[in-house]
């Protein structure tokens, strides 16, 4: 039946899945690397991203850890000061404040306080984001926390390819890691894409990415955002104005070349992100921009973010606090018409 | 609490030199206290010291029977431990699995020869070619990167133990339970050793633990809670050599509680308000056991010591103000000495120093 029509078939993977081929390539490429996590080896992980994994890997070096976050990271820096590559499950980015102490103190300076002798090679990563109806304690974007301790680098990929390629970088990285997954997108079938294996999968930190060319405004944002910056671009097209979106991908470390490189064309900057306003990442970027590219500035910079209120958990609620494509659009418009 | 242990299944097998060698390391680890109270006096040192006498047999004792490619974590009260390690090996071999003399020094004098180029202080330091985990300052953290250790040398097929050093307050912290609850599932050759001293800053026992003995902790996890006379170097000896074996025999972690008592303050900070928030006669009952004395009757008990060469040298018994250089065998005096002479001489860090090593850049 050599001649007979193939029946179309879906090439495509989500985000999620993005994320278990990583986990499944850089566990065959390096021997020495190790997952621990809640659930993750019988069940195969909440979401199911280390689905299969202890089966093909072996239940040691895919460990179902007790409900411990501040030993899944402190055993995990151990073995990773002992040779190992370790990637630690958060269940929920939650909880990761479980294990607060064992990131920022243990883990985060074990290399600064060593003059360098030892690297932790070890990435923390888990579900992230509002948007589900997940209230209070399953909707974090807790980022910022980390972007302020120092020895860290912070990742959040937006879409299936960079899901695949962060990752795997992030796992070779010699440094921690605390790696943003976005829960909304795991499973969303409109932004699925094809993926590279191996090497050709990698995507490098530190670098962002033009998600969207525009003349008129930078909108700079990361993880679900993006998506709601790239639907306010489409609003601001109607109204008349080009919009330029960036997705950092990494905040730590940043690449701020790439944000001015845009000002310079656009000279107006939004900058967005779904944690709280105080001491966000937003912030963060316009404090920059203000110090190194005033210049280039044609109205004040703004920033969309979640109200400083904890994530609540009903529908209205939960919208009436967070960023929205209408809110975006909204500040872009004003920013534009300054 | 007995005076003494005459007969025990592990140091039994000691042999005279064995003992002689334990002594001196009890000397010293008491003259490295002594020694930079009076350096710090001299205003030759400053910064806080935390002092470990009264319970040097704690470290010399835990530390006396590891194999050199055994892990440790020594905490503030603990600094002797990272020059006493493999000390067996030569007091003057740098290749042995512990840190020198110089290096230590230099630590304590924030120079840039010390192990951590003098980027955090006290006993914030380590060594991973020596093994010997890096402590922070939040109690018990050690204990889980210490399992992580023995868990990644278990998957390599090494059988290294990890003996972690902690006070009997630290026990009251989450992570110790956390850590030696996933210890205790996976039989992982870790060893909590709790250097009971009775305070745990300005808090007392009573406070911080609901049990009478710290070693009551075990039960929680099923593992052996042992409990040693934290005065008798030779007690500890066994209870932690115990301990290693069934580590290493793959049966899992334990917990050694060594009784003692906190001679002076927390801190040399603290040592008036030690004076005050403490019995007069708690303190003199607390330093009355002192385990270099107890250590030389019991060496004199089984014809190791003559009366005589017990009576040379007298550190035992006094505070840390009386007792001079003359109370201490000159191998000790000299050995730290050269420590003091090369940190003071040590240089400081260059300033840009403070703004390196954040990443390994060799990504």
């Amino acid at each position: 039946m050599a001649n007979a029509p193939k029946t179309a078939e879906r090439t495509t993977k989500n985000y999620l899945t993005a994320l278990r081929e990583a986990h499944f390539e850089e566990m065959e490429r390096n021997p020495d690397m190790i997952c621990l996590g809640e659930d993750i080896g019988i069940l195969g992980g909440a979401f199911t991203i280390t689905d299969g994994l202890q089966a093909k890997y072996g239940k040691d070096r895919v460990v179902d850890m007790p409900i411990s976050e501040a030993a899944i990271v402190g055993v995990g820096c151990g073995a990773a000061l002992n040779g190992k590559t370790v990637v630690c499950e958060m269940q929920f980015i939650d909880f990761i404040s479980c294990g607060f102490d064992q990131i920022v103190n243990m883990t985060a300076t074990y290399h600064y306080r060593t003059a360098g002798e030892v690297a932790i090679p070890m990435v923390i990563r888990g579900p992230a984001g509002a948007y589900g109806g997940g209230a209070l304690y399953h909707s974090q974007m807790n980022e910022a926390w980390f972007a302020n301790s120092p020895g860290l680098k912070v990742v959040c990929p937006s879409c299936p390819t960079d899901a695949k390629g962060l990752l795997k970088s992030a796992i070779r990285d010699p440094n921690p890691v605390i790696f943003y997954e976005i829960k909304q997108l795991y499973r969303d079938r409109k932004i699925e894409e094809d993926l590279h294996s191996g090497d050709d999968a990698l995507a490098p930190l530190g670098k962002a990415k033009v998600v969207r060319e525009g003349a008129d405004v930078t909108l700079v944002t990361y993880g679900q955002s993006v998506w709601h910056c790239m639907e306010a671009a489409a609003n601001l097209e109607q109204e008349g104005y080009s919009a330029e979106v960036i997705d950092l991908r990494t905040l730590v470390p940043l690449d701020s070349d790439t944000i001015i490189e845009s000002l310079r064309k656009t000279n107006r900057i939004v900058a967005v992100n779904e944690a709280p306003m105080t001491c966000g990442f937003a912030g963060e970027i316009l404090a920059r921009i203000s110090q190194d590219a005033f210049e280039l500035l044609d109205a004040p910079p703004m920033r969309v973010t979640r109200l400083d209120t904890p994530v609540p958990w009903v529908d209205p609620l939960e919208l009436f606090v967070l960023p929205s494509p209408a809110k975006i659009t909204e500040a872009a418009l004003r920013v534009c018409k300054f | 609490m007995s005076q003494s242990s005459v007969s025990g299944a592990y140091h039994d097998k000691l042999t005279p030199e064995d003992h002689i060698e334990i002594l001196n390391q009890l000397y010293l680890a008491r003259y490295f206290d002594v020694r930079l109270s009076k350096e710090k006096r001299k205003g030759r040192l400053t910064g806080t010291l935390y002092s470990s006498f009264n319970q040097e047999a704690i470290i010399v004792g835990s530390l006396f029977g590891l194999k050199p490619t055994d892990w440790i974590s020594p905490i503030h009260r603990d600094m002797p431990a990272f020059f006493l390690k493999d000390c067996r090996a030569g007091w003057r071999n740098e290749d042995r699995m512990g840190m020198s003399i110089k290096q230590v020094c230099a630590q304590v004098w924030g120079k840039v020869d010390s192990p951590g180029r003098a980027r955090d202080n006290w006993s914030h330091i380590g060594s991973k070619s020596k093994r010997i985990i890096h402590s922070t300052s939040m109690l018990a953290g050690t204990i889980p990167v210490a399992a992580g250790v023995v868990y990644a040398d278990r998957l390599d097929g090494g059988d290294a133990v990890a003996l972690t050093y902690n006070g009997e307050g630290s026990t009251a912290q989450g992570v110790f339970h956390e850590a030696i609850n996933f210890a205790a599932v996976h039989k992982l050759p870790v060893i909590t050793i709790i250097e009971n001293n009775q305070w745990a800053f300005g808090t007392p026992i009573e406070l911080e633990v609901p049990t009478k003995d710290v070693a009551d902790r075990a039960k929680g996890y099923g593992i052996p809670g042992l409990i040693a006379d934290g005065q008798n170097v030779l007690d500890v000896y066994d209870k932690v050599m115990q301990a290693v074996d069934w580590a290493r025999a793959g049966k899992g972690p334990s917990i050694v509680e060594c009784k003692s008592y906190r001679a002076y303050g927390h801190g040399d900070h603290d040592d008036d308000r030690a004076a005050k928030y403490r019995g007069k006669e708690e303190v003199k009952l607390g330093r009355s056991r002192d385990p270099i004395r107890i250590y030389k009757q019991l060496l004199v008990e089984k014809g190791i010591l003559s009366a005589k060469d017990a009576k040379k040298h007298a550190a035992e018994g006094k505070s840390a103000m009386e007792i001079t250089d003359q109370d201490f065998p000159p191998v000790v005096v000299d050995y730290m000495t050269e420590g003091v002479e090369f940190a003071i001489k040590s240089n400081l860090p260059e300033p840009e120093e403070g703004g390196m090593w954040v990443f390994r850049e060799d990504a």
